[in-house]
């Protein structure tokens, strides 16, 4: 069953053309990664797909709703750690955590509060707020926020980006088991080491259109691995076969 | 930095449409030019200049205040804009240095923006209207250090404000005072106060004194030199992060705000913390009053300065307060970037419509006392009911006209032409009418009276449609 169904979709942004037909499709218990040099478009395609951004062309299917039409119950579903971490100036990490489960109407929020702050060591750091935070305690927070509803479905732009190594595993955990457990996950992401250990689909994206897609198993093979199978996507090494 | 300030600007709403205000303010200033013996008929050249030169002078004013955003605007390098400002952290360049750029950086960029068009303006008039170029050119020079004058005032009062509140409390209850003096007892001259205004009146045509005109030109030039200056040296940035730590507020705020349901509730609360410790309150409290506190000096230097019988009234104030409110709802869309909200389920409608709510807890009671205490004063307690039944209305009326026609960026579509232009005809005719009718109080109350009711039934007719139409026009926008 696809939980993300996305056709055509084209953005243009005053005649550049920053995606061009780009089609993707995504299963339930996927964990899919999106790959593709700065500039390449998948930022855009994840405003897309999540409903912060209108394409000029196309169709996104999210969870079985229209994600241009029904942004508000597609953003009631899913999970979004953006690309640059960017909680509200004034508040502290308790009161963000609190304000998203309230916006979100869930029930025992104190609980998961304190669950989701401990989980990311951020428990001395609750009265601290946001704009004095380093990058990477901020970069917990907007992980916490987007999983604190338990979502079927993650979006995540970079999400190991500013963690150290000790929170960059207890994540890559956290979304195995995730996943295990009927989750499914869109990632983009630049560190290829550890998303080849984590994706079982791939699509690689290049100047807004998709130049490889599907299971990461079958594209890459014979001793190759995803950072020459990126390379090769994008035209830095030669295709199999070339010189 | 003028690159950086222009394409800020270009970013929001094009290039042909921001490109489009100066060429606004030139047709305006043009039309003027072409009407002015008209206005010469109901005013002097002398008070034209009066007037000229205390817009140039406010316009410095709420220029100058970028000191205000200190800290803040070095901290907007987090968000999606990188300024030129905060390079101090990453180069060898002091934050002296940076400030000093954004003050040069905005001198020229708003003079080009507003007074070279309108002096442009009247050189495209000249022939027409047989005005010398000279004159024009002088008059330039005039508003300019004008301009100056109150923009390096507002930056050197930011720059106190930041460094010990107390002594800017003493600051700008010291202008105040001369202010108020000036108005009470023309002591000291209006001259002294904008030189710029000394220098004007000295050359023609509106004088021939050479030697005065060039001294008031020199002392306008050393207040500008020496308040810069003294900024210059003041400025003060502590580039280490704050290790304060808070209680947690918004829990306590979302129970006390039980009066909304739902996502209201919850967006409620967070503003209010935000307003409590972003600081911004004492800052907007400042913006607020200050306008309110020059419409009674302009009123009172009007009725006994010039000694110009106008009915100025307790309903004439309570429109003008409706009108000069409005800039509380830009400054609450400055607090902080919201494009978390874009990973959320909200929209933006849902926190316009809060913002509107806030802005009328936040000005509300300030304007009624304003009202109130107008009326007292001037014996006119017979028309309170009328004052604040226009307060509330023209309140009401003008926040939601700004929030439908900028949204969440305020500050940004107001440069753009056909916003501005929109704004100005929905804000400058109801002003006009209800000052007309207000004039007409005594002399016909009937009447004035029931023009005053057409007009805010027509206000609260449009303030309705406008609110709904908040949905439609902003549902679709990115925050």
């Amino acid at each position: 069953m696809n939980v993300l169904e996305a056709k055509e979709i084209v953005k243009d942004f005053n005649g550049m053309k920053a995606l061009d037909r780009v089609s993707i499709s995504v299963e339930k218990g996927d964990f899919f990664g999106f790959f593709g040099p700065n500039g390449a478009g998948k930022t855009t395609l994840i405003r897309i797909l999540t409903g912060q951004l209108e394409p000029t062309a196309g169709t996104v299917s999210v969870l079985g709703v229209d994600a241009i039409k029904e942004p508000l119950r597609v953003k009631d579903h899913i999970g979004i750690v953006p690309e640059v971490e960017s909680p509200p100036t004034y508040l502290t990490g308790y009161e963000y955590l609190y304000f998203v489960g309230k916006v979100r109407n869930l029930d025992k929020l104190e609980d998961r509060v304190e669950k989701w702050l401990s989980f990311f060591d951020l428990e001395e750091k609750k009265g601290t707020i946001c704009k004095d935070m380093s990058k990477g305690m901020r970069q917990k927070l907007m992980l916490a926020s987007a999983f604190i509803h338990e979502p079927e479905l993650l979006f995540l732009d970079e999400p190991f980006i500013n963690l150290d190594p000790i929170y960059q595993r207890t994540l890559r955990d956290y979304l195995e088991e995730y996943v295990s457990n009927g989750g499914t996950v869109f990632m983009a992401s630049h560190i290829l080491e550890i998303s080849e250990r984590l994706c079982n689909k791939l699509a690689i994206v290049n100047l807004g259109k998709v130049v490889a897609q599907g299971k990461i198993d079958e594209l890459v093979k014979d001793g190759d691995n995803l950072e020459r199978l990126f390379l090769r996507s994008v035209g830095v090494l030669p295709g199999r076969g070339e010189r | 930095m003028l690159r950086e300030e222009y394409r800020t600007h270009t970013s929001y709403s094009g290039k042909s449409r921001f490109l489009s205000f100066p060429a606004f303010v030139f047709v305006l200033s043009l039309m003027s030019g072409l009407t002015i013996d008209s206005m010469l008929e109901t005013i002097t050249l002398e008070q034209l200049a009066v007037f000229s030169h205390l817009s140039a002078f406010m316009y410095g004013l709420s220029v100058g205040a970028f000191g205000l955003m200190g800290r803040e605007y070095l901290e907007r390098r987090y968000g999606r804009s990188n300024y030129l400002v905060a390079m101090p952290y990453l180069l060898p360049l002091s934050f002296r240095t940076t400030f000093l750029g954004i003050y040069l950086r905005d001198a020229v960029f708003y003079v080009l923006l507003m007074l070279a068009p309108a002096a442009l303006g009247l050189v495209a008039a000249a022939p027409i209207m047989g005005f010398s170029l000279v004159s024009i050119a002088l008059f330039f020079v005039a508003v300019l250090v004008a301009f100056l004058v109150g923009m390096s005032l507002s930056f050197l009062a930011s720059v106190v404000y930041i460094r010990s509140t107390r002594v800017f409390v003493v600051f700008t209850a010291a202008i105040a005072a001369v202010f108020v003096l000036q108005g009470a007892f023309s002591i000291p001259g209006l001259e002294i106060l904008v030189p710029s205004l000394g220098f004007h009146t000295n050359v023609r045509p509106l004088g021939s004194d050479a030697v005065l005109a060039l001294a008031y030109l020199g002392a306008s030039a050393a207040a500008v030199v020496l308040m810069t200056a003294l900024a210059y040296a003041l400025v003060e940035i502590r580039i280490s992060i704050s290790s304060q730590t808070y209680s947690n507020l918004l829990p306590e705020y979302h129970a006390r705000t039980r009066w909304l349901a739902g996502l209201n509730r919850t967006l409620m609360a967070k503003e209010l913390v935000d307003l409590r410790r972003s600081g911004i309150i004492a800052k907007m409290f400042f913006s607020f009053v200050l306008p309110l506190l020059f419409l009674s000096f302009t009123v009172w230097f009007v009725n006994y300065g010039l000694a110009i019988p106008v009915g100025f009234n307790a309903v004439f104030y309570a429109a003008m307060v409706g009108f000069i409110g409005v800039m509380m709802y830009n400054w609450l869309n400055n607090i902080d970037l919201a494009e978390y909200y874009s990973l959320l389920p909200v929209t933006v409608p849902q926190l316009v419509r809060v913002r509107i709510l806030v802005f009328l807890f936040l000005t509300l009671g300030i304007s009624t006392f304003f009202v109130v205490a107008i009326a007292l004063l001037n014996g006119e307690t017979e028309l309170l009911w009328l004052a604040l039944l226009v307060m509330f209305v023209t309140s009401l009326y003008m926040v939601v006209v700004t929030a439908y026609l900028t949204g969440l960026k305020t500050n940004s579509f107001l440069f753009d032409t056909s916003v501005l232009a929109k704004f100005s005809v929905m804000s400058f005719l109801p002003d006009v009418c209800l000052t007309i009718l207000s004039f007409s109080l005594l002399a016909n109350w009937t009447i004035a009276v029931s023009g005053i009711a057409l007009v805010l039934a027509s206000l609260a007719i449009t303030t309705t449609i406008l609110y709904r139409g908040i949905e439609q026009k902003w549902a679709r926008t990115s925050f």
